[in-house]
């Protein structure tokens, strides 16, 4: 399904009449990047790029080489489109929207409510079968983990321990984009749009809320709540005076709250730091009003958020600073994008596949010659912006490279087509049972290969409980990838691995070809042709080391650490 | 209501457009942040000779005030030691350190720390930020600070050594909003740190090849497409070869026997050993752990064994310092979450106390000989010149010369380098 604009366009640059006739999302977008830009546009990637980058954004993994060259040769010129929605139906799709609202939502937290494989089994569910992304917040927000069913979705809260002000901060920062952590204290002393009204508007949703000791299944930890607890405070520049807030969003008046009669507060009441459940829970009016038509903050962050992470850069950056000193680069763009989202019914899956339809997702990172560093300023978006890999990007990107997935995949299909004949022909005689097959296989595979991404994402993530939106290089990285373990020794395996499969081509150009294929997704150039040879002539005796040598150069090649 | 978060308020001083215009030279890889009033200032500090250096020696559990700097013999909660004499006339230490006694003309001690915090984890976090721990708003260390502030991007050792019993440690989020750039690196057990050997799948030629054909397709890739980040990116490989290079350094089998003797035949000798030879060799901030002074019960039979290994092996550490001149461009600070407490419970343990305990201090910035603050007779009470943590912090970073009021961005947020509710401890700095 295609999303239609079905917004009026508030600007006139926006509502011309799209040069390719109709009124599809990606249209209007590439209209509202290119406007006034003529003559200072990057080129289209090239099909090894476009191939590479839409996979890692799409799927978290880099294309086999075997991949690589099908799409190369393929003549077509509708092929990236089908690319790319080829590659929204891999079960592959639903496990990158996995990690990436994972990362997104409990930002690395250690998983000490809810198991990971739990929570992250949710959100896959979720992502597999394109649940409409407002229902899923909804959810998290609303469980309190006392329910078996809806446990994993309680993790959002249950990971902060129900703290009142972690809450409001990273509910703020996370779905309204605003880092109002200052605010707790005073109106921000830059921003003239993050009041203290703000922060404890949202607070008082919080403020009764808790981490009960019991109440979750099996004596598990649950959120409990209190019927009672307002919500004043003091701005540290005026302590003389005080004030006294309901719960509301940022500058909306304060929700009604029904009247509570006395003596029949709770459902069960509280005892001790066991779980309570009022009649009237202030925590549950907050997921239905922060996802409605009412708050447009959901929906303009969310958008801008995804935004960021197919483009490199939110139209609003960093994401969560959205204030009118910070504005968006394209405003009416913004707005777009956020109510196309909702009119969808929030389709994560089409809005997605749209941005990777524009003509700006598909630009080239190389800037054309003669723009000035102006031109090519990132809120413009005249090129392409090269995004660093996530760790987990980066841990699958290596492990596809060397070799490592497709063997482990060879193992995985293996045990469960070959092992046991009648398996096999049950799952290939109906078709529903042969997709159930494939996505058995990922879940396998992943089973057995997870372990492999903790030491990437140890030395590669941002610390758990901040925003891993930014990352840092540094010298540990280098080094656990110049002579860490696991590398060095993929590096090295023979066989069906990169390393076996280079030793075993005799022409040097032949093992330049699958080795830029394997690595970076494209055909080596004439000059990089040579210096594989060269290399060859003066390294290759001992041909496994030669092979292992390059491939190492070519994975800690700037080309391979950014998405480009 | 207090505020928890420490953001500084007062010192919001810098202009909007200063702030996006730092923002803006910011990439995506790379702190989302500007720096206001840190303009290099360990590439200017490095150009003038002045590199400083922070070392913290860490006595990990809460070591007991009463067995180590603020004795109070023949009182009810004294314990079974005496006091001694120190190389400072009228300064009385525990005579579990007699060694470091003869020190006492280098250091300087503050008696009167009273830091309300008697839990470990939060002690550990507040003596090392300066600040109550906040849920959800970390703050860096001061050794990543020193990392970030006070190290030269060309020094090939990182800026924040933190050697422990074991080598182990997961200080991944040290560094907070500073980035992991500026985590820890942890050493110990006589190991360098991890990945810093030659894979064994690489000979010395093919290493050279192999990093010589990197340099090559990073050079072609960056005609193009060079920005901070593939910069930023590139470098971390050479940082690490240097690193590499530098490995002996972190092997005190280099050193003579004597020495070794000199500093005691156990890890905390060996790792107070490693710190001089990281310090000499130009580190920042090296921490050392001595492990583990939580003595809630048998205080003193610990204390008599802990505090034995220390004494000598910090005496050792301060006399090559002093003898080799870092020691005036070091600051020396030994610390704990807090103290013990001066009731000797049933079990001949003392328990935590953070309400009367002793920080202690050297070199670099610090009025050698000093003794500021006073606890009561029994040692129940601060009576004269109370500090807290923030003022503990303030004092460091003044000492080697970091301003503690300079603010700085992240995230939009302007933060204070220490907290803006304490001061510096005037009478301890030169």
């Amino acid at each position: 399904m295609r999303i239609l604009v079905v917004v009026v366009l508030a600007a006139g640059m926006l509502a011309a009449p799209s040069a390719h006739g109709g009124n599809l999302l990606r249209d209007a977008i590439d209209q509202a990047i290119e406007a006034g830009q003529a003559g200072k546009l990057g080129p289209p990637a090239t099909d090894g790029e476009f191939l590479r980058r839409v996979t890692l954004d799409l799927t978290g993994l880099i294309p086999t080489s075997a991949e690589a060259r099908a799409f190369l040769d393929d003549p077509s010129p509708y092929k990236r489109e089908r690319l790319i929605d080829s590659l929204v139906d891999r079960p592959e799709y639903a496990r990158r929207m996995q990690v990436v609202f994972d990362v997104m939502w409990l930002e690395r937290r250690p998983n000490a409510q809810v198991p990971a494989d739990a929570w992250r089994g949710y959100l896959r569910k979720q992502f597999a079968a394109n649940r409409p992304l407002d229902q899923v917040v909804r959810e998290i927000l609303s469980a309190d983990g006392s329910d078996p069913k809806t446990r994993p979705a309680a993790a959002f809260a249950l990971e902060r321990a129900g703290d009142p002000h972690v809450m409001t901060r990273d509910v703020a920062r996370i779905f309204l984009g605003r880092d109002i952590t200052c605010s707790q204290c005073h109106d921000h002393i830059l921003y003239d749009d993050y009041k203290q009204s703000h922060y404890y508007g949202l607070f008082a949703f919080f403020n009764r809320t808790y981490l009960a000791d019991n109440g979750g299944p099996d004596g598990k930890a649950a959120l409990g709540e209190h019927a009672e607890g307002d919500v004043t405070y003091k701005s540290v520049f005026k302590k003389k005076v005080t004030s006294t807030t309901g719960p509301h969003v940022i500058d909306a008046t304060d929700v009604k709250e029904a009247p509570i009669t006395k003596g029949e507060e709770y459902w069960a009441y509280p005892v001790g730091k066991g779980r309570a459940v009022p009649r009237q829970s202030r925590r549950a009016l907050l997921p239905a009003l922060l996802t409605s038509e009412q708050t447009p903050e959901f929906r303009r962050t969310l958008a801008n958020r995804l935004w960021a992470m197919m483009m490199g850069r939110g139209l609003v950056h960093p994401v969560d600073l959205d204030h009118s000193d910070n504005p968006a680069s394209h405003p009416e763009l913004l707005v777009l994008l956020g109510d196309s989202l909702a009119t969808s019914g929030y389709d994560l899956k089409a809005f997605l596949r749209e941005l990777a339809k524009t003509r700006a997702y598909s630009r080239s990172s190389e800037p054309p010659p003669g723009l000035s560093p102006g031109d090519l300023a990132p809120e413009k978006f005249t090129v392409a912006i090269m995004k660093p890999l996530t760790p987990e990007q980066m841990g699958w990107a290596v492990m596809g490279a060397t070799g490592v997935v497709s063997n482990y995949k060879l193992a995985v299909e293996h045990d469960l087509y070959e092992v046991n004949p009648k398996l096999r022909d049950l799952i290939k005689s109906d078709p529903r049972r042969t997709q159930l097959g494939i996505e058995l296989a990922e879940e396998e595979l992943h089973r057995r290969l997870d372990p492999s991404i903790n030491g990437f994402v140890q030395h590669f993530a941002r610390p758990p409980g901040q925003a891993q939106d930014a990352q840092t290089s540094t010298v540990n990285q280098a080094l656990f990838l110049t002579n860490g373990d696991p590398l060095q020794t993929w590096l090295s395996n023979g066989g069906t691995y990169l390393n076996g499969r280079l030793v075993a081509l005799a022409d040097p150009s032949s093992v330049a070809e699958e080795l830029y294929l394997s690595t970076l997704t494209r055909r080596p150039t004439p000059e990089e042709r040579d210096e594989v040879t060269r290399y060859l002539a003066d390294r290759g005796k001992d041909r496994p080391r030669a092979m292992r040598e390059l491939a190492w150069a070519l994975l800690t090649s700037t080309e391979f650490r950014f998405n480009h | 209501m207090r505020c928890e978060y420490a953001c500084n308020s007062a010192e919001h001083t810098l202009s909007r457009r200063r702030f996006l215009g730092g923002m803006a030279a910011a990439g995506t890889v790379g702190m989302a942040g500007g720096f206001s009033r840190f303009l290099q200032p360990a590439a200017a500090a490095a150009m003038n000779g002045k590199q400083k250096h922070l070392l913290v020696v860490w006595l990990a559990g809460g070591a007991s005030q009463l067995e180590t700097w603020d004795p109070k013999p023949k009182t009810i909660t004294g314990g079974p030691f005496r006091s001694i004499e120190t190389s400072v006339p009228g300064v009385r230490i525990s005579e579990l350190m007699p060694k470091t006694a003869r020190q006492m003309h280098r250091m300087a001690l503050v008696r009167g720390v009273n830091t309300h915090e008697d839990d470990h984890g939060k002690g550990q976090v507040l003596m090392h930020t300066g600040r109550p721990e906040a849920p959800g708003n970390p703050q860096p260390h001061l050794g990543s600070l020193a990392a970030r502030f006070m190290t030269d991007e060309s020094n090939p050792l990182p800026g924040y050594i933190h050697i422990t019993p074991g080598g182990g440690g997961s200080g991944t989020s040290e560094a907070a909003f500073l980035g992991p750039k500026y985590n820890a690196m942890f050493v110990g057990n006589g190991q360098p740190p991890a990945n810093t050997a030659r894979s064994g799948w690489f000979d010395e030629p093919g290493d050279v090849a192999r990093h010589t054909m990197r340099r090559q397709l990073n050079d072609r890739f960056a005609t193009r497409r060079r920005t901070a980040d593939t910069e930023a990116y590139t470098s971390t490989y050479d940082q690490a070869q240097q690193l590499m290079a530098r490995r002996d350094v972190f092997d005190v089998t280099k050193e003579p026997a004597e020495v070794l003797a000199r500093y005691g035949t156990h890890d905390f000798g060996r790792h107070c050993m490693l710190a001089r030879r990281l310090i000499e060799a130009g580190s920042t901030y090296v921490q050392v752990s001595h492990s583990n002074y939580d003595t809630h019960n048998e205080n003193f039979s610990f204390h008599l064994e802990q505090v034995g290994e220390f004494d000598q092996s910090f005496a050792a550490l301060l006399d090559d310092l002093a003898q080799r001149g870092l020691l005036e461009h070091t600051l020396v600070v030994v610390m704990s979450e807090f103290g013990r407490t001066p009731t000797i419970n049933q079990l001949y343990g003392r328990d935590h106390w953070s309400k009367a305990w002793s920080v202690a201090m050297a070199g670099c910035g610090i009025t050698a000989g000093n003794v500021v603050g006073k606890t009561n007779e029994k040692g129940t009470e601060v009576v004269d010149r109370e500090v807290g943590a923030g003022h503990l912090f303030h004092t460091m970073l003044s000492a080697v010369g970091l301003d503690p009021k300079a603010g700085y961005e992240v995230d939009g947020r302007s933060i204070q380098i220490a907290d803006p509710a304490a001061a510096p401890i005037k009478e301890l700095l030169i």
